[in-house]
């Protein structure tokens, strides 16, 4: 009767497996009831046992394991506790006579872990630990393939305890899962860590190398000793969601950190334990297939927290013993790129769970490796930029840089005098890997050197791409501003010399331009990079708007230079170059403005083509991220020469601003062709038109002022950058009073004449109709610029002037997608962005406009059928773009309405 | 036949060439550029460099308005490249001859029979909102000397 069944499902199986030319779709047909038929049978085991004993069929063999787990959560209360304990045994015995294949050996594994969990409901665990006892004889005396089979079962068990939100399909409820997870943490984990520690201590011991079936063992303990220490020790007093939360973690790569209970501190704080897993690593690190392991549970052990180690001088006992041993250790090996990975995190664990005091507290072999393999990481990580995809030094880079930001923004830590030759040399090392040679090593990485750096793609802002790094290299450089003030600036000044002397050659014709004069490549490389750092160096970079103050290191030591007033405000407005006497700060940044100076000619004496459009959005982004630090509030106890240069009503405000603007103003004549140049110009204009101690240098600013009058003229400037030169004007009107005031709106104005004229002209051409959707685009650019700051009425009636006209412009441009968009953008961004800032009249107004644009639009456009399906694309846009400024509008009136009515009510 | 009713059309329009020159950087996604001789409508445009403190080029996709076919080109951004002048306009259909010419109505009453009916999806929809006794309003696109049928609706506007 079994053997008929046997060679029925193997004949089956033949046809399931089968090629489809060979086999009918009805005959795959009842293979496949064959199948749903066998998995539906009641009480299958002991056929089961006879296909395991007897089939040879790979199908067959995983569809009969896969029926004896399924039945046993299926049937498990009909079923009598022998059967169950002889099944087990069975499947047991089984798998340890026989070879079987992974898949199967998997299964079956999972199958006796589900009866050792099922079963512990009722027994408490007893048939766990009869398990466990037998295991662990069979690892400390059988063959190798058996010890490797037990260490599977152990894993498959810890597997099955470890889930309970998404726990296999074993029928119990969450609160039952949970309840056996505590159990077996409490009663069996630790039983489990303890007797693996126990073996590989034995295997380390033994003098025999991982190698062959023996590293597979180890590989197998590891992994056990690996998943303990990962082991998602969760609170009962969590909700559910919470802890499926945690045990997402659990599965992901990054494993919660090590909170033991207080039954483990006996174990876990011994000395010994933790020398044992550093000799581990020592004994595996060459196994490539091992190292991650020991790594791990080494990272485990370097977070361990909780109550195990609750009184402090117990953390700090074993803090000492696991910083001893991994210095000792660090002083034998030449970690390879996977070992950097696994100390550098070792090292920003340690700092995140130990406090900075136990931290500083460290043997000072501890800061040394530290500099020393953060700085092996910096040269990595930038010779790796250039070759290849792989970021594994840069992953480590960042885990030391974790490490450091903890290190010196927290003052209970190191003290300054400790921390300054580790930063200085760290500081050093970056500089060198980003400078072209004498100074630094740039292009001796590859063999192609400065083409090196060459990219193809704009996607990704330089500025952007490296801040992470650079801001912790500038909160490092920070904690050694002496030495580094002075390296910036002699580097600052050697290259604005060599750039002033490069650009005069260039002017009169001697030098070759961008594309011959690789020295001046070099030149522009260097800039950037010293640019960049000295940027992360003096301030903090933020997004838009946020604000930030002088770096307090930056002002203590300004304070204790105690330079002269006058000869830092001299050198600052580039009135003498002797630095005697000079505050450091202002060095640096008169020579940041000196080169802006010389890019500023540069650009206006006609250099614009062989000028790197790179290098001046650096310095833009540099004068934006600065101007945002030291014009605005300065920090108490702020220094004399700061207070005198950048404070309230000093002339350095405005001289600076003038400066930067004007520079700025350079930048869009002449590179306006150049993204990244264009766009950080701009974006250092806006920064500018915020106010700065509640003045508004930038609104009584004649070269702002002569950009108003540029674009009012006719700016040429592409319409992406015109409509964010409006968002500038329209920020910086809304802050000005007054005259000044009135100036600025000008700009606003002007847009109004010239969108009149458009409207008003007869001739219907591709230039009149790109004019007039530039100009719409210019008025999106003013919408969004009043937003940023609080609308202001007055600009809104302004804009109204424009809004009114779309409804005329759509009817006359129907026909025409590149007007229509950016007509209904207008109306969107304005009901968006302005509209709920605005006396209810207005709002009124703007509802007819809505009202009367939708209007007129449907009539050209209802019905209508289009062979172009871009076109097609864009009006089902329209549509929506217009639905939506109605419902707002409508929404914001009904909102007044209501608030006026429960005034009255009042 | 054909050269001379191109001579008229363009002359007709401006009195100027079919194209103007436009700074590249100026040039906007959705806006149209002369693509390897066609007007195309430009549907993507990015930049590159070579070289880190290079200047920029820009790259561009464009989709020919008359037939839909993708064209690409790069140029730097301070060049100019080519811009067709691109017109819509709507006739009122007033007839529909046995060999498929449309005849248009502009609206200074002028009457054109040159135009065919569009292929496609669009065409048998004219044709059939045409026999059903519908009023109809053809969009022609006209560009370097070209022109065709891209879309049609029912003649509210005139009612209004």
């Amino acid at each position: 009767m079994d053997n008929s069944a046997i060679q029925t499902l193997e004949a089956a199986a033949q046809v399931l497996m089968a090629p489809p030319n060979l086999v009918t779709s009805e005959q795959r047909h009842q293979a496949e009831s064959v199948f749903l038929e066998f998995r539906s049978t009641k009480n299958p085991y002991q056929l089961c046992r006879e296909i395991l004993e007897k089939s040879t069929t790979d199908c067959v063999l995983f569809e009969g394991a896969g029926l004896i787990k399924t039945a046993l959560i299926r049937e498990w209360n009909m079923l009598s506790a022998d059967d169950i304990s002889s099944l087990r045994e069975y499947l047991l015995s089984y798998l340890l006579r026989r070879e079987v294949p992974t898949y199967l050996k998997e299964k079956l594994l999972q199958t006796i872990a589900v009866i050792i969990k099922r079963g512990s409901i009722n027994d408490g665990g007893r048939e766990r630990r009869a398990l466990l006892d037998e295991l662990e004889k069979i690892i400390l005396s059988s063959t190798i393939s058996q010890q490797k089979l037990a260490c599977s079962l152990i894993l498959a068990i810890m597997q099955e305890y470890a889930i309970t939100v998404k726990s296999a399909d074993v029928g119990l409820i969450w609160e039952v899962h949970f309840k056996l997870k505590k159990s077996f943490e409490g009663q069996d984990l630790k039983r489990i860590f303890r007797f693996t520690v126990g073996v590989l201590e034995q295997i380390v011991r033994s003098g025999h190398q991982p190698e062959g079936e023996q590293a597979a063992l180890t590989k197998q303990l590891l992994t056990i000793v690996e998943n303990i220490l990962c082991w998602n020790h969760v609170s009962p007093l969590l909700s559910k969601r919470l802890i499926g939360a945690f045990e997402a973690i659990y599965e992901s790569d990054t494993a919660p950190a090590l909170r033991l209970s207080l039954n483990w501190r006996d174990t876990i704080i011994q000395p010994e334990l933790i020398a044992l897993f550093f000799e581990i690593h020592m004994y595996v690190r060459n196994n490539p297939d091992l190292l991650n392991s020991s790594l791990t549970c080494l990272v485990q052990l370097a977070s361990l927290s909780g109550v195990v180690v609750s009184a402090s001088n117990l953390k700090q006992q074993y803090l000492e013993n696991y910083v001893n041993s991994f210095v000792r250790i660090l002083g034998f090996i030449q970690p390879s790129e996977r070992e950097m990975l696994g100390i550098s995190q070792i090292y920003r664990r340690l700092v995140q769970f130990f406090t900075a005091p136990m931290i500083a507290s460290t043997p000072p072999a501890f800061l040394q490796y530290l500099t020393q393999y953060t700085c092996h990481c910096i040269r990595g990580s930038v010779i790796e930029e250039g070759i290849n995809d792989d970021t594994v030094w840069r992953e480590s880079l960042n885990k030391f840089l974790h490490t450091w930001s903890s290190i010196v923004h927290d003052a209970d830590g190191f003290s300054n005098e400790t921390l300054m030759n580790p930063c200085i040399e760290i500081f050093n090392t970056y500089l060198q890997c980003r400078l072209a040679p004498p100074d630094g090593t740039r292009g001796h990485e590859s063999s192609d050197g400065c083409n090196n750096d060459i990219r193809d793609d704009m996607e990704e802002d330089e500025r952007q791409l490296h801040s992470n790094v650079l801001l912790t290299i500038g909160a490092i450089a920070r904690k050694a501003p002496a030495h580094c003030c002075h390296v910036l600036h002699t580097l600052l000044t050697d290259r604005s010399k060599r750039l002033e002397s490069n650009l005069q050659l260039m002017h009169m014709g001697k030098m070759q331009n961008i594309n011959g004069g690789e020295q001046l490549v070099t030149l522009f490389e260097d800039l950037h990079w010293i640019l960049m750092i000295t940027g992360h160096f003096i301030a903090l970079d933020c997004t838009e708007g946020e604000t930030v103050t002088i770096p307090t290191e930056l002002v203590e030591y300004s304070v204790a230079q105690n330079a002269n007033v006058d000869a830092s405000l001299r050198y600052l407005v580039g009135e003498t170059t002797s630095t005697d006497n000079v505050d450091d700060i202002l060095k640096l940044v008169g020579e940041i403005l000196r080169i802006s100076s010389y890019e500023c000619a540069a650009l206006e004496a006609g250099l614009a083509a062989a000028y790197s459009p790179e290098l001046s959005a650096t310095l833009s982004w540099l004068l934006k991220i600065w101007s945002n630090a030291y014009l605005t509030l300065q920090p108490p106890n702020c220094s004399e020469v700061l207070e005198a240069a950048f404070g309230r009503g000093s002339r350095g405000v405005s001289w600076v601003v003038g400066l930067a603007a004007r520079r700025a103003a350079a930048t869009l004549r002449h590179l306006a062709a150049q993204p990244p140049a264009a766009r950080h110009a701009l974006a250092l204009l806006a920064t500018l038109a915020y106010p700065h101690h509640r003045e508004n240098p930038l609104a009584s600013c004649e070269e702002f002022l002569a950009l108003i009058v540029w674009e009012a003229n006719g700016s040429n400037l592409p319409g992406e950058l015109r409509r964010e030169l409006h968002r500038v004007f329209a920020i910086a009107a809304t802050f000005a009073e007054g005259e000044e005031r009135s100036r600025l709106l000008s700009s606003t104005i002007a847009l109004q004449e010239k969108l009149m004229n458009i409207i008003n002209t007869e001739s219907d051409t591709e230039p009149v109709r790109n004019a007039l959707a530039d100009t719409l685009d210019c008025f999106i650019g003013i919408a969004e610029g009043v937003l940023e700051v609080g609308t202001v009425d007055e600009q809104f009636v302004l804009l109204m002037g424009a809004l009114d006209k779309i409804p005329g412009i759509i009817f006359r441009y129907h026909n025409y997608p590149g007007v229509v968009l950016p007509a209904l953008n207008l109306l969107a961004k304005s009901a968006k962005r302005m509209l709920h800032s605005v006396q209810p009249q207005n709002v009124t107004k703007f509802l007819e406009v809505c009202n009367a644009t939708f209007e007129v639009y449907m009539r050209w456009n209802s019905g209508k059928i289009s062979s172009i399906p871009q076109d097609a694309e864009e009006e089902a846009y329209e549509v929506n773009i217009l639905t939506f400024c109605r419902h707002q509008t409508k929404c914001t009136r009904d909102f007044y309405n209501v608030l006026r009515a429960s005034f009255i009510g009042c | 036949m054909g050269d001379i009713e191109d001579t008229h059309f363009e002359t007709g329009d401006s009195g100027a060439s079919a194209t103007f020159p436009m700074q590249c950087s100026a040039l906007r996604k959705n806006g149209f550029v002369m693509l390897k001789g066609r007007p195309c409508k430009i549907v993507e445009m990015s930049t590159s460099k070579t070289g880190k403190h290079g200047h920029a080029k820009v790259h561009l996709v464009g989709i020919d308005i008359f037939n839909g076919k993708k064209y690409e080109d790069i140029c730097p951004s301070t060049h100019n490249m080519d811009v067709p002048h691109v017109k819509r306009e709507d006739y009122q259909l007033t007839d529909i001859s046995d060999d498929g010419y449309l005849t248009l109505m502009a609206d200074n009453g002028d009457l054109r029979e040159d135009l065919k009916i569009p292929d496609g999806d669009l065409g048998t929809q004219l044709r059939s909102d045409f026999d059903s006794g519908k009023e109809l309003l053809c969009t022609v696109l006209k560009s370097c000397g070209e022109e065709c049928v891209i879309a049609v609706k029912a003649n509210t506007a005139l009612d209004k």
